[in-house]
């Protein structure tokens, strides 16, 4: 056991605790002495809750003592992005206009890892209203890479990526509408998961676009993003889009070996204009799941740059739609950028939009059947490694959507067709910048995504990482 | 499906209830062109009877799982 209880996994301090070798005490204070030292360098959380943190970890430990564990993460501290609505919490949302909204209900992801005994450390940085990819706020300050501090973390997820990469928390809820989990993901080094669309309840999140919104895990490995997913996933009364029937034992599926799975490499798009870098790590990913006895298979699919634009015709209108009246009454109080994408949703009209939304099926049948017999896809999440937070603050610039554009190009698509996708961090720079890869699987076959990902992970030791203070 | 120039976006932010002005209108026109380029293919091309919820149905379809 580390002398250090921050630097266990998820579920190694989970089960740490269920068997009295750590308390939650000592987790917490591990945690929080870490974010003390983190803190000013990075600004990954919003805000801190120290002392309500020990209280709840004492509690937890005199249950316990009782025999009282109130589930798998009976103890454990977590923080999650700034958007997941808890009773009686402000929730800014990354915001100036819900810079004091206090939450009247509570999230049912977030319930539910409540249900399983997790106490809460603070709540972590965000875009603002989780619309942009790269980590800067320009209310709240750029969240920093913990692998290079002059570094973006990438968004929206920021606060999350730097905060499980620091081991600051043992995980952290994320969202992914465009690539907001699998960007921090790859730039951070850690684990992300996006889920299929209907696979989590969003009930309680903060909406940005309805139709391509999901909610997921930030963790250190594969297998604490399984425990996290199998406790979250599944109806809620809440969500209708939230679909039914049995939750899968997600866990079990990391256990499994990868040999004879058959994994996809695309043969464009996903693979041109690539970072040498970037590139390196995929032949080297590749080859890794080679060793693990997975069949490795060229895959032809569809146009790729017309599912991008239809995401981003979607997401344009929806968003506008949930902002039309802040446009209207606070546009003075939104930052230059996201003002300026919010109000690109404006001047889609609506036949355009539907079109968009009508061709989704349409478009997903197609890469099923360019996927046939494929248990997933593997591809880059960026084309790059993360760039420095000064070259990329390009703020409401003529240019500045086409950057974005650039940055999620290989993560967008995934969206449109609502698929889940994992990150798995899968190599270092030359210059100690992490890269991460994306498993593409089938419409809610996270576990097979989770299976290939424990497997990598026990061939490897990129996950295990941890960045130093400079 | 064509991408629409300045001055077609300030007209419909009008109707949208939200007006730009002119520079606003412009860089909009900038941002968004590529997505009407990039979904110009397929805009009008779709079939009459999609409805209803086709993603839904092939999403929970065998063949998607």
């Amino acid at each position: 056991m580390s002398s250090e209880p921050a630097l266990m996994s998820l579920t190694a301090v989970a089960k740490a605790i269920a068997d009295k070798r750590v308390s939650s005490r000592e987790a917490t204070q591990s945690c929080l002495a870490r974010i003390v030292r983190w803190q000013p360098h990075l600004n990954a959380f919003m805000a801190i809750e120290a002392e309500e943190a020990l209280k709840a970890a004492d509690a937890a430990d005199t249950a316990l003592a009782k025999g009282d564990r109130r589930g798998p993460l009976h103890g454990v501290p977590l923080a999650h992005k700034d958007m997941y609505y808890e009773a009686g919490k402000v929730v800014t949302c990354g915001s100036r206009i819900r810079g004091d909204f206090v939450a009247t209900t509570t999230s049912t992801a977030l319930q539910r890892l409540k249900n399983a005994g997790t106490i809460r450390l603070g709540s972590l940085q965000m875009a603002e209203f989780a619309y942009g990819p790269t980590g800067h706020n320009s209310h709240y300050g750029s969240v920093h890479n913990p692998f290079a501090l002059d570094h973006i973390t990438g968004g929206s997820s920021s606060g999350s990526g730097a905060a499980v990469a620091a081991r600051l928390t043992f995980a952290a809820l994320g969202s992914d509408t465009g690539g907001s989990i699998r960007m921090p993901a790859h730039f951070c080094g850690v684990t992300g998961l996006k889920t299929t669309v209907g696979r989590i309840s969003r009930a309680g999140a903060m909406p940005l676009s309805q139709s391509l919104d999901t909610v997921g895990p930030l963790a250190r490995t594969a297998e604490d993003c399984a425990v996290l997913l199998t406790l979250m996933a599944g109806a809620d009364p809440e969500d209708p889009t939230a679909v039914s029937g049995p939750v899968p034992d997600y866990a079990a599926a990391t256990t499994q070996s990868i040999k004879g799975l058959t994994i996809g490499v695309p043969t464009s798009f996903y693979v041109d204009d690539l970072d040498a870098d970037v590139a390196g790590a995929l032949e080297a990913t590749i080859a890794a799941f080679k060793r693990e006895g997975a069949n490795i298979v060229a895959v032809e699919l569809p146009d790729q740059r017309q599912l991008s634009a239809a995401a981003q015709l979607v997401l344009a209108v929806e968003a506008a739609a949930f902002h039309k009246r802040w446009l209207i009454e606070r546009a003075q109080d939104y930052g230059a950028q996201v003002l300026m994408r919010l109000q690109n949703g404006l001047a889609i009209p609506a036949v355009n939009y539907l079109e968009a939304m009508r061709w989704r099926g349409v478009a997903l049948a197609a890469h099923l059947a360019a996927v046939k017999g494929v248990d997933a896809v593997i591809a880059p999440v960026s084309p790059v490694p993360a760039p420095t937070i000064a070259e990329s603050d390009v703020g409401n610039s003529p240019d500045a959507e086409a950057v974005i554009q650039r940055l999620t190009r290989f993560t967008r698509p995934i969206n449109y067709l609502g698929l889940p996708s994992l990150s798995i961090p899968s190599a270092f720079t030359r210059s100690g910048l992490p890269v991460g890869m994306q498993l593409i699987g089938r419409s809610f076959d996270e576990a097979t995504l989770l299976r290939i990902g424990a497997a990598f992970q026990r061939a490897t030791d990129f996950h295990e990482r941890v960045p130093q203070l400079p | 499906m064509t991408r629409p120039t300045a001055k077609e976006v300030k007209a419909i932010a009008d109707v949208a209830g939200v007006p730009v002005d002119n520079e606003a209108a412009a860089r909009i026109a900038n941002s968004i062109g590529p997505a009407f380029d990039g979904f110009a293919a397929i805009a009008g091309t779709l079939q009459f009877d999609l409805e209803p919820s086709t993603f839904v149905v092939v999403q929970t379809s065998k063949a998607a799982r």
